[in-house]
């Protein structure tokens, strides 16, 4: 059985619930290498999550950024990631 | 003038029991939840454990949906050479209750809005309302502004109530505990047939590091989860990703053959933090749940946790309402004596505090080999070691523990199952 990442999601916009401080990024990639779902992309000298829509909404890039970069906050209610079984 | 007395934020485990106590309390109560479904945003805790539900708090949640009442367990201890199997089968009573959160956690908020709670869904919590250094409400992604006399965080782990309030820190990536799910469609009745009610644990090389990998049944899917402590190794990269550990997993021979023909139905991610918050409560706040660091991750458990402070938290805020005085030191004196004089709560810290000093002390290769060498050769030879370990125990005398150790090199040879027999016993059968 071949691992795939099947995730559901709401439907609407969560608005930008996960940003980038970008004075304050120093490139680390820390945030892209605890990201199971490749959100953050390197652009240029920062990380920015340009696949936002990709977002399970775990929290690990905020709790690892050392530099204090990452803007965590919560998608628009009724929104983002759709779990089920638990 | 508070809108409400109590505002409880999240309806995953912890918020639902707590709406409920807080409007059985006679409390005005409100509960937001961020997923239009309440548990539609949990990744973890399917399979509440009966040793907790016996607590009378926690009778009303037998009520519940359920998809399968578990009766047995199997561990499995996969090596290169072989692979043993636990499997416990109490004659009677139910190990665990397994659930779907989506539907459980549902039920559960409906159960607070029948005990009076209002209940609003799709309301995300952006913001905490503080004044003079207390929590004094919330504000929603709708820009309402809520005001209570006390606010009860059950946002999960990294809730954002805890956050704005400076009590949930950024833990770094230490004591991190990153965990895969899938849940696999196989149909009820191959489910039946294949798990019944039994849950399964394994541990092996390569399918996990840290925690131990699992298969819950469900009533027509089973959920399977992996994951990683985060330690230094797995920081720096020395380690490959909670996916890779489940792609092995599911390509051990024996889980294959469990799956066989079935399909993925979803995948999730979920983090959990093994650390005590060292502040709970802040004056007007109580954080109940994950938010407030009560899961156990080193034995799976963290809902009866959950429901349980939900129901202190809710307890705590009524007793300091009534007398007139929310501050910290009101509400965490009631609130840590209900903590501490819960016996399931205490035990349960112990245990998983032992088996996580356990876990991190070897590789865990070292571990399936460790428990393989206690089992090894079923009944007769477990029952010589363990009989000169405990002995040794009770009689503080070291003697019987060397016997042990004597005994087990002196049977090593014999353990040994490899290809000889069976080749001179097909040349013989040639013949």
């Amino acid at each position: 059985m071949k691992l795939e990442m099947k995730v559901d999601y709401n439907p609407g916009e969560t608005g930008d619930f996960l940003r980038v401080d970008e004075v304050r990024c120093t490139g680390c990639g820390r945030c892209r290498m605890f990201c199971t779902r490749d959100v953050w992309v390197r652009q240029g000298s920062v990380y920015r999550p340009v696949n936002l829509k990709d977002c399970v909404e775990c929290g690990a890039c905020w709790n690892v950024c050392e530099a204090d970069a990452v803007i965590f906050g919560e998608p628009r209610g009724g929104t983002g990631v759709r779990f089920t079984y638990g | 003038m508070a809108d409400f007395d109590v505002i409880i934020v999240g309806a995953g485990c912890a918020g639902p029991a707590a709406a409920k106590k807080s409007a059985e309390l006679g409390l005005k109560t409100l509960l937001l939840e961020k997923a239009a479904v309440p548990g539609q945003k949990n990744v973890s805790g399917t399979c509440l454990n009966s040793a907790a539900l016996v607590d009378a708090d926690l009778h009303y949640l037998m009520d519940g949906p359920v998809e399968r009442e578990i009766r047995e367990m199997r561990t499995y201890h996969i090596a290169a050479d072989r692979t043993t199997a636990f499997h416990e089968i109490p004659t009677k009573g139910i190990l665990l209750l397994s659930v779907r959160r989506d539907e459980f956690d549902a039920w559960h908020t409906e159960q607070a809005k029948r005990a009076g709670a209002t209940v609003q869904l799709a309301t995300s919590v952006v913001d905490i309302v503080e004044q003079q250094g207390c929590v004094r409400g919330v504000v929603t992604d709708k820009g309402e502004r809520h005001v209570a006399s006390v606010v009860i965080d059950a946002g999960g782990v990294n809730s954002i109530v805890g956050r704005k309030a400076g009590l949930i820190p950024k833990r770094g990536g230490h004591n991190m505990i990153l965990y895969t799910t899938i849940n696999v469609y196989l149909g009820r009745e191959v489910v039946d047939e294949r798990f019944g009610d039994c849950i399964e644990y394994y541990l092996s090389e390569g399918i996990q590091h840290k925690t131990w990998p699992w298969i819950f049944p469900k009533r027509e899917v089973v959920t399977i989860g992996t994951g990683g402590y985060m330690d230094d190794r797995l920081i720096s990269g020395d380690f490959p990703s909670v996916n890779t550990y489940m792609q092995n997993f599911l390509d051990l021979p024996l889980v294959r053959k469990k799956l066989e023909g079935g399909r993925i139905a979803a995948w999730g991610l979920h983090l959990e933090f093994d650390d005590v918050l060292e502040q709970r409560v802040k004056n007007g706040l109580i954080l109940t749940g994950e938010a407030g660091g009560f899961v156990q991750p080193f034995l799976g458990e963290g809902m009866p946790e959950a429901f349980f402070t939900g129901i202190y938290a809710a307890q705590a805020a009524a007793r300091a309402i009534e007398a007139g005085d929310v501050s910290r030191e009101r509400l965490e004196e009631s609130y840590d004596d209900l903590i501490e004089s819960n016996l399931f709560m205490q035990a349960f810290r112990y245990v998983a505090a032992a088996n996580k000093e356990s876990i991190l002390s070897m590789e865990d290769g070292q571990i399936v080999s460790m428990m393989q060498n206690v089992v090894m050769g079923g009944g007769f030879i477990t029952n010589v070691l363990h009989n000169k370990w405990m002995r040794a125990a009770r009689e503080e005398n070291l003697e019987p523990l060397r016997e042990a150790y004597d005994f087990m090199d002196f049977i090593q040879p014999y353990r040994e199952i490899g290809g000889d027999f069976e080749q001179i016993y097909r040349e013989r059968k040639k013949r």
